[in-house]
């Protein structure tokens, strides 16, 4: 989790367990967190009056104290009405202000991490399946923001504790500093504990990951599960990840419990120690020993300092916590420091705008450059399979270029490199005879759009799914649709283009998504289109009819393709076979008939 | 308020099992309640007797005995949280597995309609909700509200006056809080539901960055994401808000519990019916109550949510699948023949989500089919999408039943049969593969197929030179941070698992849709040895597939429209057979 961490030097990009991040998060907001500091420190201390209108109390009482006179009855209560007044205030308006600090926070790293995975290359941004990154911005976001919940009852605590101590001190010093040793006792504890807490914290979390996920899998996979009739040995694995997660989810539990139960005790534990010492000197009173009054403002003040001390230590633990949630979310966002995540955005405003594409459109430097020319294009795949090798490839305005080749043979990875999905290692794309600096930011429409192989859509309205932030009227879209052949189908939905598509467009069947997904890369009107294997959940008809609307027309699409299917090889300009990730022939259909051997081994 | 009832009703018979424990927890959680009422008691004879001017010995040793009992106090907390997590963690699993086993048992009609996400929700999310209902149920709220009780009695003792007044007043705090908490619950339910929305739109924008990316469209997602948290904001604040007025609630009782020890406690000792430690007592009682009532409040969120996920279980186990339990019948030996006669099915599963009956009938997908392969015979069928190809495979291997007529393999009715499932193989066009071993993908978590077998599976495949160049060999792990596999491998890993399985029928479902043709043609040699001496169903989209099956058969909307030897077929130029391969061949290139 932390390896990437060490290869960049721990100076630039360590958290401090936490810590920096999340100093960074508080100055995000330099007008908001102060207040909240203030009102929640208030709120924190104020607890301390109950403490002394006690004292007064009992000293106010007949038989207690000969020499100290405390308030009146009457004196006391109205006191009290005052004290309940500001804390009903304090709790109200501090809810209100911190709440929406706390929401302004996790909004901006979770924008921040968003932000990150769409900068990244569109194939694989991240190793994490969605169900994790979900959790990242789900949980670790709550994780985080908690510690910075707690930073303000941190410092609330630390106050209240000290001037608890100042009151307890102007009584008897020595005493007050027996009563406070239980609570520095389970500080110097909690302390010590904190690496333990964060490895359990870690386990269980991954165990509890390893159940989710495995789940996940089990409900997708259903069919395969039933028809291989392998339920049995699938719910016996469930069962035992299962069981590791129980394992380290009580370790971690009871460890948080132990210190809860160590910080709420020391309270109890100073007054007896207290009574140990002065129980003796109560009959005396006054100076020359403990009041009544003066021992319940002990109690009272132990009770709550214990309960700050409480808070102390949680927040202790929690900013430990917090640092495996931090170096979660980081490790998310691959390339990325903790700076980058906990960078400054406000939630009302936009993001701003990336500088524009590298390399302009439109500008033609050579007449007779090709629209698109790849040379020597390598992209290696980290698991050393697959991957593609020096490709060389162009294509001219108006032309079909189909890749084809046996599985394996690289044709997905060679659109994903030429659109910047993926990396390449080496190799130039350019553009009207212009080389693309950076072809993740410069080939999306208007230059280019694609459909991927399993295309998604998302849950909004199908309208909303086809033009996905460009501008584009009914007449425009039906266009699309009309081309992509779903007019049939969009006719029979009640609400046409408003149709929700429901999550992942499941609503649809897969043809229609695939179609969908086409339209969607159609209606952006870029020069150039690329799409791979569109047509694997066409039926024949359906399938001619989308080769014949988009390439047997006045003024047919550029495109470059990723098909195995006769009418795509038969329409083709030009033909790229590839295999183990190389070019090993190239040309006309016919021409590969006659001169290919990898091609007629391909089609017989 | 909070669904103890039927919380218990759903687990006990989980819970049965754990009754030593359970017995444990109980003298843990009373032991700490009679720790915590104890030490005021103490603290109280520690005063009046050092204002009657006691020896210092007593006093000193009365002293010891708090500090001792604060300790024991924390013991007892800490031993009561690790057995009730123990008990709420081991009962959770195994309602966990049994309701994984009946979902996996349930019919595809069901999981249609129920995306793997929902379930996941159901399964893990709700169960691990009521794993922290126990020990937040027992230790949390149980303990405390017997704490307070207790705190009550031990008043009424002192003074019926005092008891009764602070019960009331505790009383009405609680019923004051119950009040507000309904008035917030709304509240903080639509705040859930905006945050179940705003991830779920996430997921799936971050499963298909690939469309997005390529489109051009990121920068709007992450503006409609922004969008979704500009209008999760004021929900959430105002979900603080609950809390704040649950807080406030509990503060009034505070000071009004205090106004009331202090006033009572001042004319009690003028009139002398208590002493100066005793005021104290019922100061600290007083106290005490307000930190138990917080924590059974901060319990509140968590167990009503518990209630939403135990109905939502409780329907889920509930749900019955749509499939009877296998027969008895076992199925012969060798290749099975497969029959049909009549058959007529429809999709009944598209119900509403309202949970109503559906309106009208279900549209018919298969209409009268009568069909007959016998054993050992390999039968193509082609047919346009939405023919019914898809739906007759499902027949076959037993995910649906139909609704008139008889599916038959090897002469038994395939809800009679007992061992359908390892006969009967399919593979669909959709394989899915777990983020695990190689081995684990193709035994699917079997530890009974050893590797001799595997290995033997895989070479008679032609995978052998893939698996070769895989760094951990069958323990490589697929997928996730492990190695990445295509469309085609993933075909192929699947048609390992049917190979595994030695069935006697075997439906290829689409399987070769997404393969180029050269890798196509290197597994139907495979495909070749697997039908040897078995019965083949093969459904497709591509005529080439169908080149080397024994009988050709041409569905459209749902009824047969052709059926006979591929042979006679082709030769005869009225037929459609004959028909679909002129319109696929005019492609071929010329």
């Amino acid at each position: 989790m932390t390896t990437t961490t060490h290869a960049r030097g721990p100076d630039a990009t360590t958290t401090a367990g936490g810590l920096r991040p999340l100093l960074r998060l508080m100055a995000n907001q330099p007008v908001r967190y102060p207040i909240s500091l203030a009102v929640w420190t208030l709120n924190w201390t104020w607890p301390v009056m109950i403490g002394v209108i006690a004292q007064q109390y009992f000293d106010g009482l007949d038989g207690t104290s000969a020499d100290q006179a405390g308030w009146t009855l009457v004196t006391v209560v109205i006191a009290l009405g005052a004290y309940l007044l500001v804390r009903l205030a304090g709790i109200f308006f501090g809810m209100w202000w911190h709440a929406r600090l706390l929401f302004r926070a996790g909004a901006g790293m979770q924008r921040s991490m968003l932000r990150r995975i769409f900068a990244l290359p569109g194939a694989r941004p991240v190793r994490e399946s969605p169900g994790e990154v979900v959790s990242r911005f789900r949980d670790d976001v709550e994780h985080t923001t908690e510690a910075l919940d707690l930073s303000v009852d941190f410092t609330g605590s630390i106050v209240s504790a000290t001037v608890s101590f100042v009151l307890l001190a102007r009584i008897d010093p020595v005493l007050a500093m027996v009563a406070f040793a239980p609570m520095v006792v389970v500080l110097l504890v909690v302390w010590t504990l904190a690496n333990r807490i964060r490895r359990y914290r870690e386990s269980a979390r991954e165990t509890t990951e390893a159940v989710a996920g495995f789940l996940g899998e089990t409900l997708s996979a259903t069919q395969s599960i039933k028809v291989n009739g392998a339920e049995r040995p699938v719910l016996d694995r469930f069962a035992r990840l299962n069981d590791r997660r129980r394992v380290m989810m009580v370790r971690d539990r009871t460890l948080t419990a132990a210190t809860d139960a160590m910080g709420q005790t020391t309270g109890t534990v100073g007054t007896g120690l207290v009574l140990l010492l002065a129980a003796g000197s109560l009959a005396r009173g006054g100076a020359a020993g403990l009041s009544v009054g003066d021992f319940a403002l002990f109690g009272i003040l132990l009770a709550h300092t214990s309960f700050a001390a409480f808070f102390i230590g949680t927040f202790l633990a929690r900013i430990r916590q917090a640092g495996v949630s931090f170096d979660r979310m980081v490790d998310l966002m691959d390339g990325s420091t903790w700076r980058d995540l906990t960078v400054h955005s406000e939630l009302e405003e936009s993001l701003p705008v990336p500088t524009a594409p590298a390399t302009r459109v439109g500008v033609v430097d050579r007449v007779d450059a090709p629209l698109l020319a790849v040379r020597g294009l390598t992209h290696v795949h980290p698991d050393a399979a697959g991957g593609i090798h020096d490709v060389d490839l162009q294509v001219e305005r108006g032309q079909l270029v189909v890749v084809t080749g046996r599985v394996g043979a690289g044709k997905t990875t060679l659109l994903q490199t030429v659109l910047g999905l993926l990396p390449a290692e080496r190799g130039t794309i350019a553009w009207h005879g212009r080389t693309v600096d950076d072809p993740a930011r410069f080939m999306v429409p208007p230059v280019a759009a694609y459909t991927p192989q399993v295309p998604r859509l998302f849950s909004m309205a199908l309208r909303d799914n086809l033009l996905m932030g460009t501008d584009g009227d009914d007449e425009r879209l039906w266009a699309a649709m009309d081309t992509a052949t779903m007019t049939r189908d969009l006719a029979t939905m009640p609400d046409g283009l408003d149709t929700m598509v429901g999550p992942r467009g499941m609503r649809l069947s897969g043809g229609q998504v695939q179609r969908s997904a086409a339209a969607r890369m159609l209606v952006r009107g870029a020069e150039l289109v690329v799409f791979d294997d569109l047509s694997s959940a066409l039926d024949v008809e359906t399938e001619a009819a989308l080769w014949a609307r988009l390439f047997d027309v006045d003024e047919p699409a550029t495109a470059l393709v990723v098909s195995h299917r006769r009418p795509a090889l038969a329409r083709a300009d030009h033909v790229v076979v590839l295999e183990a990730g190389r070019v090993v022939a190239r040309g006309t259909a016919a021409e590969l008939r006659r001169t290919s051997a990898a091609f007629r081994e391909l089609w017989g | 308020m909070i669904p103890v009832r039927a919380y218990l009703a759903l687990l006990t018979t989980h819970l049965r099992e754990h009754r030593a424990r359970m017995a444990l927890l109980a003298v843990l959680v009373l032991g700490d309640i009679a720790v915590q009422l104890a030490i005021p008691q103490v603290v109280r004879t520690i005063i009046d007797d050092a204002l009657a001017g006691t020896a210092t010995d007593r006093l000193v040793w009365l002293a010891g005995m708090v500090v001792l009992a604060a300790l024991a106090h924390m013991g007892l907390a800490v031993a009561a949280t690790r057995v009730a997590e123990e008990v709420g963690w081991r009962a959770t699993n195994d309602l966990r597995a049994d309701l994984a086993d009946h979902v996996l048992h349930l019919d595809l009609g069901f999981h249609k309609q129920h995306p793997p996400g929902e379930l996941l929700e159901r399964v893990d999310g709700d169960v691990t909700a009521l794993s922290n209902f126990f020990s937040a149920m027992v230790v949390k709220v149980v303990g405390n509200g017997v704490l307070i009780a207790g705190i009550v009695v031990l008043l009424l003792r002192e003074s019926w006056l005092v008891g009764v007044t602070l019960g009331v007043l505790v009383g009405l705090g609680i019923l004051a809080m119950g009040r507000l908490h309904a008035i917030a619950v709304p509240w903080w339910r639509r705040q859930r539901a905006v945050a179940a929305e705003t991830f779920g739109q996430l997921g799936e924008q971050v499963d298909g960055t690939e469309d997005i990316a390529g489109n051009g469209g990121g920068r709007y997602m992450q503006e409609r994401f922004a969008d979704q948290l500009r209008t999760w904001m004021p929900l959430h604040v105002r979900g603080w808000m609950g809390w704040a007025l649950m807080w406030g609630t509990s503060e009034v009782l505070q000071v009004l519990l205090l106004v009331a020890v202090f006033v009572l406690g001042a004319w009690q000792l003028d009139v002398g019916t208590m002493t100066v430690g005793t005021v104290y007592l019922v100061l600290n009682y007083a106290e005490m109550v307000g930190h138990p009532l917080h924590e059974i409040r901060e319990q509140m969120q968590d167990l009503q949510k518990a209630g939403a996920s135990i109905a939502r279980v409780e329907d889920l186990l509930a749900t019955p699948t749509a499939l009877p339990p296998a027969g008895t019948t076992p199925l012969p030996t060798g290749p099975l023949g497969l029959s049909l006669t009549g058959v007529g099915f429809a999709y009944h599963d598209a119900r509403p989500d309202d949970g109503t009956e559906p309106k009208g009938d279900a549209p018919r997908v298969l209409h009268d089919i009568d069909l007959e392969v016998p054993a050992g015979r390999v039968l193509g069928i082609v047919g346009r999408t939405g023919s019914g190809k898809s739906t007759l495979a499902r027949l076959v291997t037993r995910l649906y039943d139909p609704d008139t007529g008889h599916v038959r393999v090897g002469g038994v009715e395939t809800a009679e049969a007992a061992d359908l499932r390892d006969r009967v193989a399919m593979v669909t066009q959709d394989v899915q593969l777990f983020r695990a071993t190689v081995r684990d993908n193709l035994t699917f978590f079997d530890p009974s197929i050893d590797d001799a077998r595997l290995v033997e599976a895989v070479a008679t495949l032609g995978l052998d030179d893939w698996l070769a160049t895989l760094p951990d060999g069958l323990d490589t792990r697929l997928g996730g941070d492990g190695v990445g596999v295509s469309a085609g491998q993933a075909q192929l890993l699947a048609f390992t698992r049917v190979f595994l399985r030695d069935p006697g029928l075997v439906v290829l479902d689409e399987a070769s849709s997404r393969l180029d043709p050269a890798t196509e043609a290197w597994l139907e040699r495979a495909v070749d040895g697997l039908l040897r001496d078995r019965t083949g169903v093969i459904i497709a989209h591509r005529l080439g597939t169908l080149e080397r099956v024994d009988d050709v058969l041409v569905m459209a909307d749902g009824r047969v429209v052709e059926h006979g030897p591929r042979e006679r077929l082709r030769a005869d130029r009225d037929s459609r057979y004959a028909h679909l391969l002129a319109t696929g061949l005019e492609e071929v290139l010329t």
